[in-house]
């Protein structure tokens, strides 16, 4: 039986932007299918710069991105990536039911389709009283809430989730952290990043450390510890960024 | 593609008043100000009532700012609040996108041009007498200027850079496209120098759908105005399948 190709696969990922700085430079990296990932790092380091090359939101300047086994920037491998953006992004415009509803239809869902799975994600991420509110008018745990529930609308195998609980109080955190660990429980390929060293310990099964646009460790919170002689992981961290 | 257009169109009638009705006021006061009150006072032009010589012009006037206007401000707000990358991720191509967009500026200027039209014809008695040379100018105008406003969007880095092109470029040259006059009547060199207004060409072609003559050859207003469309709209495919200014 053939083996199923990585979630996703980097292989010497380079990005320099049009002011000459370097993100990443000849990055390599596999994430296997069903794996609950988290890529810790100082701001800067180049988290966000992988994640806009997997979901084709810049120019790669060198390397190969693959999802599932095929190109990233093709219609397929985008279909399968769902992304919640770090800072909300959220068109204007839209109530709730149609900020997913567009969303399902922009990944190829029909209308019918589409309202439905919309009806499924307000009930799961408790926007019901918001249906018909636009999007201007959400408090930012409910913006927080809407902007996962627009990367699952379109079931993606592939789950990026950019620093996902960034500015949100613990309770919504704690709230987000079930969902998040059901999805994965259900089959998703999740990669996370986030500052929250306790959030990639309580929930990633492999955590990858970058720094300057380059892989300095990669393990499990465990293996991560004991190749560091650190008692936590933020004394991994701490080491790590330090070296 | 088809549910970025209807976003577009949902863009459009949910703001009516701005994109809809507030053309669609300045250009009746136009019609009214300048036709029914001072047009008494002007002699004909081209054997027609001065009221009803501007109405093509008017109509492409409007249209042509709308079509500019809603693509590059829709394009810019999509950009500047970053939700324009639920656009990009998604399994599109690139041509569905550059589409997509251009069916906002293209819905929004119909329903002023035909408002317009609407209003006009029992106001002033104007008539169609080439229906389909009439279609193909407005369409060709509103490729070009839909286009430009997708640039202009795609490349603006505050909205102020939109509204200078809309009141450097595009009003002086539809202005001094004739809209309000035939170029005919202008002394020299000024009547030659309005041959290098593109909007001279598509206002002319607007005007022999209209009227069933024009200033120029139709053939050449329709000719310049497409070799102009043309290349305008494949910049605005080529920012999007290259990414470039979309993507960092």
């Amino acid at each position: 039986m053939p083996l199923s190709p990585p979630a996703l696969e980097l292989r010497g990922l380079t990005k320099r932007y049009d002011d000459g700085t370097s993100a990443v430079e000849s990055f390599d990296l596999s994430v296997h299918d069903g794996a609950f990932f988290g890529l810790l790092g100082p701001n800067g380091a180049g988290k966000t710069t992988v994640i806009s090359a997997v979901c084709n939101l810049i120019r790669v300047t060198a390397g190969e991105v693959l999802v599932f086994g095929r190109p990233a920037a093709s219609l397929e491998a985008r279909g399968w990536v769902g992304l919640a953006e770090q800072d909300i992004n959220l068109d204007r415009f839209l109530t709730v039911e149609e900020t997913l509803v567009y969303h399902g239809g922009y990944f190829g869902m029909g209308k019918d389709e589409a309202v439905e799975r919309a009806g499924e994600m307000i009930d799961i991420f408790d926007l019901r009283a918001k249906t018909r509110v636009r999007t201007p008018k959400l408090s930012g745990g409910m913006r927080r809430r809407l902007l996962l529930a627009r990367a699952l609308m379109h079931r993606p195998r592939l789950v990026i989730l950019d620093e996902p609980t960034a500015g949100v109080d613990f309770e919504l955190r704690v709230e987000l952290w079930r969902y998040i660990e059901r999805l994965h429980e259900a089959g998703a390929t999740i990669l996370l990043t986030t500052h929250y060293l306790e959030e990639a310990e309580e929930l990633c099964q492999e955590i990858a450390l970058i720094r300057g646009g380059r892989l300095i460790a990669r393990d499990s919170a465990e293996g991560l510890r004991e190749t560091y002689g650190a008692d936590t992981l933020a004394d991994v961290y701490v080491k790590a960024m330090s070296a | 593609m088809r549910w970025l257009a209807r976003r577009e169109t949902l863009r459009v009638t949910r703001l009516w008043t701005q994109t809809v009705l507030a053309p669609v006021v300045a250009s009746m006061l136009f019609i009214l100000v300048f036709g029914l009150s001072l047009g008494s006072r002007i002699r004909e032009i081209g054997g027609l009532p001065y009221e009803v010589f501007i109405v093509p012009g008017l109509i492409t006037m409007a249209m042509v700012q709308a079509a500019y206007s809603n693509n590059s401000s829709t394009i810019f707000q999509a950009r500047n609040d970053r939700y324009i990358n639920d656009v990009l991720s998604a399994p599109m191509h690139p041509w569905q996108v550059n589409l997509g967009y251009n069916v906002g500026g293209l819905v929004r200027s119909l329903a002023i041009g035909l408002a317009l039209l609407a209003l006009a014809v029992p106001l002033t008695g104007v008539g169609v007498e080439k229906p389909l040379v009439l279609v193909l100018a407005v369409l060709l105008g509103l490729v070009l200027f839909g286009a430009l406003g997708t640039v202009v969007g795609i490349f603006a880095n505050t909205f102020d850079n939109i509204t200078f092109v809309v009141n450097i470029v595009i009003l002086p040259l539809a202005f001094l496209g004739g809209v309000f006059y035939s170029v005919d009547m202008l002394p020299s060199p000024w009547e030659e120098l309005s041959h290098f207004n593109p909007v001279f060409y598509l206002v002319n072609a607007v005007r022999y759908g209209f009227f069933g003559t024009s200033d120029v050859s139709i053939w050449l207003c329709l000719g310049i105005t497409a070799a102009l469309a043309l290349p305008t709209y494949m910049w605005s495919q080529y920012l999007f399948t290259s990414g470039r200014r979309l993507k960092a």
